[in-house]
C-alpha cells in the first residue's frame, strides 16, 4: 500500500461547492456560505483514502483564469507554483455551461485534472439531465457526479482523483480555435515564446500567448520582468491585432477569445450531453422568488422586515434561558461564596471569573438564537440579494457592491466579526474602495458588541428590545456609510468601479448544515470567553484589586467597624447594615485606589462629558482588547463594590440601580462602544491587509468620532 | 407639461418616464441595458466601456450576439439578467454599458 503524500487542488466557479466538498474530505469547519466570494484565500487541509495521505487545497471561487481579480491571481499562482498532483475542479451541474468555461481554461493550462459534477439533485430537480460519460469522453478527463452536501458521490471521485495523480499520463495542454485571425496571431507569439523559453518554467507557451492578448496584467508584469526586449515586442504585437479588431469589430481579443471558448462548451453539451426535460425558455422558482424579494419599492420593505423579525426571534426565544444562566452564575457565586474562605482567591474567583466570564457567558443562548437565524439567511442565499439591494445605496456613498458582504460578514445584520469583514475586502479591486470598506466594517455590531447592546438595551429599554436592536443596527450602517463618504470625499477620493455578481440560486437549508453554522459560530464566542476574555478578565481584576488602600486608610475603616460594634451591640440589624455600609465604602475605596482605578479616574474629567465615570472607563479602556471584555470588566467593576454575590441581582440590575447610570447615559455608552476603536485583533488585521498607518488612523478617527458622538448625545439627552 | 416638453428639458428621465408610461414602446428597446424598462429576452449588441469590464463581462458570458432575459429591471439603477443558466446582478455603471435589442 502506498504512503506517498498525493496533493490536490479544488478548484471552481464561486458557490460551486468547493468549501462543502472540501471540510467533508477534511472534517475541517471552514465557512460555508450560500454566496460568492467567501473563500479569498486558499486553506489547507489533510485526510486519508485507501492507505494514501492526501493533501487538499480549496481555492477562493473564480470564473476565469486571468488576473482580473485578487481570487483569480491566488489560483492561477497556485496551480503554477505548487503544481498540485490533481485538481479537482468543481462544476455547478445546474449551471453547466459557465461553470465549464473555467474549465476550458484548465484545459488550456494542461493541469491534470478531474471534474466533479456537484449539485446533481438541483440539476434534475431543474430537467436537467447530464450525461457524465460522454462528457467525460469529449473532455477526455474523468467526470464523477457527486452531491457534495451529501457527501454521494465523494468516495468514487477521490478514488478517481488519487487514481489521475498516480498515473503516468502526460497531461499536455488543450488547444482551442479562436477564429482564423487570432489562431495565426497566437501561433506566431507562441513560435516566439518557444523560441527563447519565455516564461515556460510556469506556463505552456500557447497558453502564456492566450494571456498576453488578454492583456492580462500579471502576465505583462512576469514577462517585463523576466524579459523586458522580447515582453515589449510582444505587447506590441497584440497591440496591433488588438487596435484592429476594435477598428473592424468593435470589441477586444479577449471577447473574441471567451465567445469561441463558450462556443466550444456549447459544441461539447450539444453532442447529446446536456438535454433539457422542461422547456428551457421557462424561469426557475429561484427566478420567480426574486421578482418579489428584489423588487425595487417591495425588496427594501421586505428586507427590513426580515431584519426586524430576526431580532424579535432571538430576543422572544432567548429571554428565557438567558435568565436562567444569569440565575446559574448567580448561584454559582452564591455557592462560592459560602465554601471558600475570605481572601484574594475569593475575590479574584467571584469577581474576576464569574462576574467577568459569566457576565459573557450568560448571552450563549442569545448569541445562538441570533446565529440561527443568520444561518437561516445566509443558507437560502437571501444574503446575497442584500448585498444586490444594497449596491445602490453603496454607490451614494462611494461603497462598491463587493463591499456589502464584508459589511454583513462584520456583522451587518449583528452578530458578524470584523476581522473575517476586513479580509472579505480583498474582494475589491479598487484599492480605495477596499480602504473605505475596511475602515468602515469595523462600525458594524460583531458578536462581541452584541452582548453589551443586549445588557444595556434589556436594562434600559425592556419594553422594546428588537425595536432599539433594530435601530441600533440602523444606526450602525448609517454611520459606516456616512463615514465612508466622509473618506470617499477627502483621503480616499477616486472613482467608482463596477459591480457585478452572480446570484446563487434560493436553496432549503439542510438542518444539518443550520446547526454547523450556529454551533461553529457559538463556540467560538464560548471558546473566546473561557480563553482571552477569562485571562483579560483576570488580569484586570488584578489592576482593579492592586495595589489596594494604604494601611493608614484600612486602619480608618476598622476603627469605623470597631466603633459601630461598641456602639450597636445592643441592635444586631442596624449593626450589620452599618459593617455592609462600612465594607461597600472600603471595596469602592480600593477599586478606586487600583491601578485601573486610577486610570478610569484619570480620564474621568474629559470623559465625564459623555458621561462616563471612571468605571466606565475602566470598562470602555478593556474594551480595546476585545469587546466582550467590556461586558466582563462591567461585571467586575459592578461586583467588587458588592458583598453578597448571590443576591446582588444581575449585572443590568446593578446598572439601572447605579445612580450614574440612566437611559441617555446608556445610548451614550452603547454609541461609544459601537463606534469606538476596532479591538486589537481586529487593528493588527487592518494592518496587514493595509499599513500601520491605516490602523493607527482607524483606532483615532474611530475612537475620535465615537466620543464626540457620545457627547453630543448625552449633552443634548440631558437637555429633555 | 407634456412628455415632449419635458423630453426637451431633460430627455433621458423624460425617455425613461415615456418608456415606462408606455409599455408598448419598450417591446422594441434598443439602447443601453440600464434604459430597459421590461422584463423580458433580449439580444446584447455591444458592450463598451473600460477594457477590463468587458472582459470580466465577456468571462461572464455577457457577450455581443448573446441573448439573455431581463428579470428585475430597475431602470437606470442595478438589475438582474439571466444568461448561460446563470443570473447576474449589475450595477448601473455597468448596465449603462451594455447595449441590447429585445427579441
Amino acid at each position: 500500500m502506498s504512503t506517498k503524500s498525493i496533493t490536490m487542488a479544488l478548484a471552481g466557479n464561486p458557490n460551486a461547492g468547493k468549501t462543502t466538498l472540501f471540510n467533508n474530505l477534511t472534517g475541517a469547519r471552514q465557512h460555508v456560505g450560500n454566496y460568492p466570494g467567501i473563500t479569498v484565500d486558499h486553506k489547507e487541509g489533510h485526510f486519508k483514502h485507501d492507505g494514501h495521505r492526501v493533501s487538499i487545497t480549496d481555492l477562493p471561487g473564480t470564473y476565469s483564469l486571468t488576473a482580473y481579480s485578487v481570487e483569480e491571481i491566488v489560483t492561477r499562482d497556485f496551480l503554477t507554483s505548487q503544481k498540485p498532483d490533481v485538481v479537482i475542479n468543481i462544476v455547478d451541474a445546474s449551471n453547466i455551461e459557465r461553470n465549464l468555461y473555467l474549465t476550458t481554461q484548465f484545459l488550456e493550462m494542461g493541469v491534470p485534472m478531474i471534474i466533479a459534477l456537484n449539485m446533481m439533485d438541483v440539476a434534475k430537480d431543474r430537467g436537467l439531465e447530464i450525461r457524465t460519460e460522454k462528457l467525460s469522453e469529449l473532455l477526455g478527463i474523468p467526470v464523477v457526479p457527486i452531491i457534495a452536501r451529501s457527501g454521494k458521490g465523494t468516495d468514487e471521485l477521490i478514488t478517481q482523483a488519487i487514481g489521475v495523480a498516480t498515473s503516468s499520463r502526460v497531461w499536455e495542454p488543450r488547444d482551442i480555435s479562436y477564429g482564423e485571425d487570432l489562431d495565426e496571431t497566437l501561433m506566431d507569439i507562441t513560435a516566439t515564446i518557444e523560441e527563447v523559453s519565455f516564461l515556460s518554467s510556469d506556463y505552456p507557451s500557447r497558453y502564456a500567448a492566450i494571456k498576453y492578448l488578454e492583456h492580462d496584467d500579471e502576465m505583462l508584469r512576469k514577462g517585463q520582468a523576466a524579459n523586458p526586449e522580447l515582453a515589449s515586442k510582444l505587447e506590441q504585437s497584440v497591440t496591433e491585432i488588438s487596435d484592429h479588431l476594435q477598428k473592424t469589430m468593435e470589441v477586444y481579443p479577449e471577447a473574441i477569445i471567451a465567445d469561441h471558448r463558450y462556443g466550444f462548451i456549447k459544441g461539447i453539451l450539444r453532442q447529446g450531453v446536456l438535454t433539457h426535460k422542461f422547456d428551457t425558455d421557462r424561469l426557475y422558482t429561484s427566478d420567480k422568488i426574486d421578482k418579489v424579494l428584489t423588487n425595487r419599492l417591495l425588496g427594501p420593505v421586505i428586507m427590513l422586515l426580515i431584519l426586524f423579525g430576526l431580532y424579535q426571534f432571538t430576543f422572544t426565544w432567548s429571554e428565557l434561558p438567558v435568565a436562567w444562566m444569569a440565575s446559574l452564575f448567580g448561584w454559582l457565586g452564591g455557592v462560592v461564596e459560602t465554601n471558600l474562605a475570605d481572601g484574594m482567591f475569593k475575590s479574584m474567583i467571584i469577581s474576576g471569573v464569574i462576574d467577568g466570564v459569566g457576565g459573557v457567558l450568560g448571552f450563549v443562548p442569545l448569541i445562538m438564537f441570533m446565529f440561527f437565524g443568520i444561518a437561516v439567511l445566509e443558507d437560502s442565499g437571501y444574503l446575497a440579494r442584500v448585498a444586490f439591494m444594497m449596491d445602490r445605496v453603496f454607490h451614494l456613498f462611494g461603497l462598491h457592491g463587493s463591499s456589502v458582504m464584508p459589511f454583513i460578514v462584520s456583522g451587518g445584520i449583528a452578530g458578524g466579526c470584523a476581522v473575517p469583514g476586513v479580509m472579505a475586502t480583498r474582494t475589491l479591486r479598487s484599492p480605495k474602495e477596499r480602504m473605505a470598506t475596511l475602515l468602515t466594517v469595523p462600525f458594524m455590531n460583531c458578536g462581541a458588541k452584541v452582548p453589551v447592546l443586549v445588557l444595556l438595551i434589556g436594562a434600559f429599554f425592556a419594553d422594546h428590545k428588537a425595536l432599539y436592536m433594530f435601530l441600533f443596527t440602523m444606526l450602525a450602517w448609517f454611520v459606516a456609510l456616512v463615514a465612508a463618504k466622509f473618506l470617499r470625499m477627502t483621503v480616499l477620493r477616486g472613482e467608482a468601479t463596477p459591480f457585478v455578481m452572480e446570484l446563487p440560486p434560493y436553496r432549503f437549508p439542510t438542518l444539518r448544515g443550520l446547526f454547523i453554522h450556529t454551533w461553529e459560530r457559538t463556540w467560538q464566542y464560548i471558546k473566546k470567553a473561557g480563553t482571552v476574555i477569562l485571562g483579560i478578565s483576570i488580569l484586570l481584576w488584578a489592576l482593579m484589586t492592586f495595589p489596594g488602600l494604604p494601611q493608614s486608610e484600612l486602619d480608618q475603616f476598622e476603627e469605623r467597624r470597631v466603633q459601630l460594634q461598641t456602639t450597636l451591640t445592643e441592635k444586631p440589624g442596624q449593626l450589620q447594615a452599618a459593617l455592609l455600609v462600612v465594607e461597600q465604602e472600603e471595596s469602592g475605596a480600593t477599586l478606586k485606589n487600583s491601578i485601573a482605578g486610577k486610570v478610569g479616574s484619570f480620564f474621568e474629567p474629559v470623559s465625564s462629558y459623555a458621561g462616563f465615570d471612571w468605571r466606565t472607563n475602566i470598562a470602555m479602556l478593556g474594551g480595546f482588547a476585545a469587546k466582550e471584555v467590556i461586558i466582563s470588566t462591567l461585571g467586575t467593576v459592578y461586583s467588587m463594590g458588592e458583598v453578597d454575590a448571590e443576591n446582588s441581582g444581575s449585572l443590568g440590575d446593578r446598572l439601572v440601580n447605579d445612580p450614574s447610570w440612566n437611559a441617555v447615559v446608556a445610548v451614550s455608552a452603547l454609541v461609544f462602544i459601537m463606534f469606538y476603536a476596532p479591538c486589537f485583533v481586529t487593528v493588527v488585521c487592518i494592518a496587514k491587509e493595509s499599513s500601520w498607518k491605516w490602523a493607527f488612523f482607524s483606532m483615532t478617527f474611530n475612537t475620535f468620532f465615537a466620543f464626540l458622538a457620545s457627547v453630543a448625545v448625552f449633552q443634548i439627552g440631558g437637555l429633555f | 407639461m407634456t412628455f415632449r416638453d419635458l423630453n426637451k428639458k431633460c430627455s433621458c428621465l423624460a425617455k425613461r418616464i415615456q418608456q415606462c408610461k408606455k409599455k408598448g414602446n419598450c417591446i422594441r428597446h434598443h439602447g443601453p441595458l440600464s434604459e430597459n424598462c421590461q422584463t423580458g429576452k433580449l439580444r446584447i449588441c455591444k458592450i463598451t466601456g473600460d477594457r477590463k469590464e468587458c472582459a470580466k463581462m465577456a468571462a461572464l458570458g455577457v457577450l455581443p450576439g448573446q441573448e439573455a432575459e431581463l428579470l428585475c429591471p430597475q431602470n437606470g439603477s442595478q438589475c438582474l439578467l439571466k444568461i448561460h443558466g446563470g443570473t447576474l446582478s449589475l450595477d448601473q455603471q455597468t448596465s449603462n454599458n451594455i447595449i441590447v435589442e429585445s427579441v
